[in-house]
């Protein structure tokens, strides 16, 4: 994207600093028909999440309230609203980058530092549990190997991953 | 042209000091010593202005005395002492094309005036440039063209009747086709009008009407004497299905499908439709009822003579309307009939339609039949139309008591259409007035995402409907979807303000569709050679100042042909349209000052690129011998621009006014004296905006360096990269291409081909051991002076830096 290459990080705006990333850049064609926030069936549930609203904040620069609140990690990947923005903004790619903003930024559920050490460790983001082990075992598939997680590191440290934190007392 | 080329070009010179503001800064002396040593300069002038007055009038007697031949005027303000001078010149007996104009005070004086030894040589340069070039000028003819005083109107809607009326009320012979058998288009079929409220078929009938015209006298269609104007000539059931020709004088080949019924006879007695036994979807009416296959729209139609609807009719198996008609006017064994219509213009006045709401697949509009258009509303609104002005659930024929309306239904949606149609909101807010209006209980919403009615009046209907107890809820549904249990329809949104989900129920859902290009546009456009818009409408000359003309001179657009638009502006647009069709056949003739393209036959033949480069078709091809042709130039079509010349692999086109041998000549001179310590750049600029921003960078007194020389070329379009290459050889050692704006070419592509040959040239250049930094090509407009300056700054530094140009051969 444009920015990317005539601005320096600490100059853009918010939604600048999405819309040069990948799976941010159709942010800036949002014009707010909630189109989205009708076809979610997250929002008719949770009213933490709406994403009209979460567009609309990362459009006006609502930088810490999206990054520390919970709504970002709402989101299901259902891709109706995708499906169905007449703008073609790519509303569940935005909410990925996102979340990659958030967790560079130290923000993400403990789940997810969870999944992170969980696939350091053993090379999967859920570990095998008694309860896998024994549907597995009653469906007469064969008990799951571990996998050497020798290569997939090396793949995870030449792409920058790292475990990400666990937030203290988070809730 | 032979007496002058042959004649020794005598050159007059004319230095204007501008009320002695230039020669404070330019040496007039030295300048005057100089173009006295430049052979063929048989007189020089000083004096304070040559434009007008004493000045031009000193001008105007050396061509009388026949001392000079050629006139060249160091002036100050060219762009309007060029038309003076040229004027003069040519009153005084001397072609006007053998005059050069130069401007020594915004494209030297001033910009250098802290440099005056150097703009003092740089002013010499532009002198000797210019005196270069006048002793090749040759003069140019003028040539008339017939141009008949009649036109054509393709679409009998509210912007072609207009417009037809107009031109008929000016003396033009009119001939208006329309496509359907009968007149109104798709205005007609929307009942009634926002702002004015009144009747669809409501227009301005022509002033020829003596009996009833008022200042005042308003008239619906029947009553308005419309089918009466002598020089009006009405084909209903028609299309046009072949163009040929120039501009004022066109064939247009018109194929007329049989109504079969003879409209001398017919007298609208309804004995036909009342024996037909034949029923049909009534099309006029959106499908929401059926017609007769003999029939009539509405009962105040244009022409007030039945139709036959041939897909419908049973004809001689059946011929029951035949048997009753008591003046024998119905004719089954009718025939297509070809017309050709031979006319000086033609106008398009095709309009628009509404978008077919079924790609929408969430909405359901081909599957839910009470999911309707507010097109098909207007139908059930209509007193005239199939429910009788009830307002109904199509599925079972109840009343609709609860109704929502969904805007943008295909607008401001990149998926369709990524316009917003404009007109869309006003029609729901009138639609939903009338109908609650007739219905106080109705329930309506109208879902929007943003409400635009910015004409006059408009804002009214906002605020009427509020008033009226019409809901608006922010947001555009996701979903529509049945209710089966209830029988209604369910809209599914979120109200963004109240930020909550309304499950609204519904009786009657109406899309604001979008309107997209009528039926047939892109062929028309491929007949008449016009450029369609990416949104699929035709593409008008210049949106800003020629919204009805195209780039074929004698063909003009109106009404939604453009774009869609309401009734006022579709008027307006008619009218303007008239207008222009007016003054380009007024006169009967068309003149023409002959600086077009001619072709070199000799290097000419067997490729195909300037026919399919000419931004106005003005080149065709001509068979030679067998399997061989040569490109031909249309002297009418061609605007000068040279995009040909420049798109020619082999010299063969040269623009009369523009030669190659008038521009190296000037190269030459340009780049002959430097008289600066900076390298020499030449900055070839289009006339258009290019040399508008070097004229306004000096009118505003900014500075660059006196070595960047200026050269004009009628569009950037026209360089060739042999002429950068000579450039160079010449002595340049940095060039600049200044063009218009991509989207801004005065010659539509000129600008964007010089870009593309500006990007060939560099990797020549490379072959060539010439560093590609060497070339740049710049756009700008005339208010971007400051962007020139920077520009020129740029590039002498930039030339600098590589240090002086080694050319293949250069030790």
């Amino acid at each position: 994207m444009p920015h990317h290459n005539v601005k320096k990080a600490e100059a853009m705006s918010f939604s600048e600093e999405v819309t040069c990333r990948h799976g941010g850049e159709t942010l800036t064609a949002c014009y707010q028909c909630g189109t989205c926030a009708s076809s979610c069936p997250v929002a008719r549930l949770d009213s933490r999440f709406n994403p009209r609203e979460v567009l609309k904040l990362a459009l006006l620069g609502e930088k810490d309230e999206l990054l520390s609140g919970d709504a970002i990690w709402l989101c299901t990947s259902c891709f109706n609203c995708q499906e169905r923005c007449p703008q073609n903004v790519e509303i569940a790619e935005l909410m990925f980058t996102l979340r990659n903003i958030a967790i560079e930024a130290g923000n993400s559920p403990n789940i997810y530092a969870d999944f992170g050490g969980a696939l350091l460790a053993d090379g999967r983001i859920v570990a095998i549990s008694k309860f896998v082990e024994k549907k597995r075992e009653e469906f007469g598939l064969p008990p799951l190997k571990p996998v050497g997680v020798e290569d997939l590191n090396k793949i995870l440290e030449a792409t920058g991953f790292t475990k990400p934190e666990k937030k203290e007392a988070s809730q | 042209m032979s007496v002058c080329t042959m004649e020794q070009p005598k050159v007059g010179v004319f230095l204007s000091d501008c009320g002695k503001q230039l020669s404070e800064i330019l040496d007039f002396d030295a300048l005057t010593n100089f173009v006295k040593g430049v052979p063929n300069v048989a007189l020089i002038a000083r004096g304070s202005e040559f434009w007008r007055g004493k000045g031009l009038q000193t001008i105007v007697d050396a061509v009388k005395s026949g001392k000079i031949n050629r006139v060249v005027v160091a002036e100050s303000i060219t762009k309007i002492s060029d038309v003076n001078i040229a004027q003069a010149v040519e009153n005084a007996g001397l072609n006007s094309y053998l005059v050069e104009v130069l401007d020594i005070k915004d494209h030297c004086a001033w910009p250098h005036r802290n440099a005056p030894k150097e703009a003092t040589e740089k002013a010499k340069a532009m002198l000797l440039s210019a005196i270069e070039r006048a002793k090749l000028l040759e003069p140019i003819e003028k040539l008339e063209f017939p141009a008949l005083k009649s036109a054509l109107i393709i679409g009998g809607g509210i912007g072609g009747m207009q417009t037809a009326v107009d031109l008929a009320d000016l003396g033009f012979e009119v001939n208006l086709i329309e496509k359907q058998p009968f007149l109104g288009g798709l205005a007609a079929r929307a009942g009634r009008f926002f702002p004015t409220d009144d009747c669809a078929i409501c227009i301005q009938p022509p002033s020829s009407d003596v009996k009833t015209i008022t200042h005042t006298s308003r008239k619906c269609v029947y009553r308005s004497g419309f089918g009466e104007i002598p020089n009006l000539n009405i084909l209903t059931n028609a299309s046009v299905v072949a163009v040929e020709g120039v501009p004022g004088n066109y064939k247009v080949g018109v194929e007329k499908k049989p109504r079969y019924v003879d409209a001398d006879k017919c007298v609208a007695c309804d004995k036909c439709v009342s024996v037909c036994p034949v029923e049909a979807p009534d099309a006029y009416n959106a499908n929401l009822a059926n017609r007769k296959a003999i029939y009539i729209n509405v009962p105040a139609v244009h022409p007030q003579v039945y139709a036959i609807d041939e897909d419908a009719c049973k004809f001689n198996d059946c011929a029951k309307c035949v048997s009753v008609c008591p003046t024998g006017a119905i004719d089954l064994d009718q025939k297509p009939e070809q017309v050709t219509f031979n006319v000086g213009s033609i106008i398009v006045a095709t309009g628009f339609k509404e978008f077919d709401a079924s790609a929408i697949k969430e909405y359901h509009y081909d599957n839910y039949p009470d999911v309707i258009t507010n097109l098909e509303l207007a139908r059930m609104i209509d007193g005239f139309g199939p429910t009788g002005g009830a307002i109904v659930r199509p599925s079972d024929g109840k009343p609709a008591k609860k109704i929502v309306f969904v805007q943008c239904a295909g607008s401001r949606d990149r998926r369709y259409n990524p316009y917003c149609s404009g007109i869309c909101c006003m029609i729901s807010l009138k639609n939903a007035s009338l109908v609650k209006e007739a219905n106080p209980d109705a329930e309506i919403s109208i879902c929007y995402i943003d409400i635009r009615t910015t004409g006059r009046e408009h804002e009214y209907y906002y605020e009427r409907a509020r008033d009226m107890g019409i809901k608006f809820v922010k947001g555009r549904p996701t979903e529509i979807y049945a209710d089966e249990e209830k029988g209604k329809l369910i809209v599914d949104v979120e109200d963004a303000l109240l930020k909550r989900f309304l499950d609204l129920e519904a009786d009657l859902v109406v899309l604001a569709t979008s309107m997209v290009p009528a039926e047939g546009t892109a062929e028309l456009a491929e007949l008449l050679g016009l450029d369609l818009e990416a949104d699929g409408f035709f593409k008008e000359y210049n949106a800003k100042l020629r919204p009805t003309e195209t780039k074929q001179k004698g063909i003009f657009l109106c009404g939604g042909a453009t774009f869609p638009k309401d009734a006022p502006t579709a008027s307006l647009h008619a009218h303007s349209a008239a207008l222009k069709a007016a003054k380009f056949l007024n006169s009967g003739k068309i003149v023409k000052d002959l600086r077009t393209a001619y072709i070199n036959d000799e290097y000419c033949g067997d490729c195909e690129f300037c026919p399919v480069m000419c931004p106005f078709g003005a080149i065709t091809l001509e068979p030679t011998t067998e399997n061989h042709f040569v490109a031909r130039v249309n002297d009418l079509l061609c605007e000068g621009c040279g995009v040909c010349v420049g798109t020619c692999p082999l010299n063969a086109i040269e623009l009369k006014n523009s030669k190659s041998t008038q521009l190296a000549a000037q190269m030459d001179a340009l780049l002959s004296v430097n008289g600066t310590s900076k390298p020499l750049v030449l900055a070839i600029c289009c006339q258009e905006c290019g040399h508008t921003a070097v004229d306004s960078s000096g009118m505003a007194k900014m500075e660059y360096p006196a070595n960047v020389r200026i050269i004009k070329v009628p569009c950037a379009g026209i360089v060739r990269v042999n002429q950068i290459l000579d450039a160079f050889k010449a002595g340049a050692q940095g060039v600049m291409i200044v063009g218009c704006k991509t989207d801004g070419c005065h010659y539509e592509v000129g600008s964007e081909n010089a870009e593309k040959k500006a990007d060939s040239a560099k990797v020549l250049l490379k072959e060539y051991g010439i560093e590609p930094e060497r070339l740049e090509m710049f756009k700008m407009v005339y208010i971007e002076g400051a962007q020139f300056a920077e520009a020129a700054k740029m590039m002498t530094e930039r030339v600098a830096k590589l240090g002086p140009l080694k050319l293949m051969g250069d030790s």
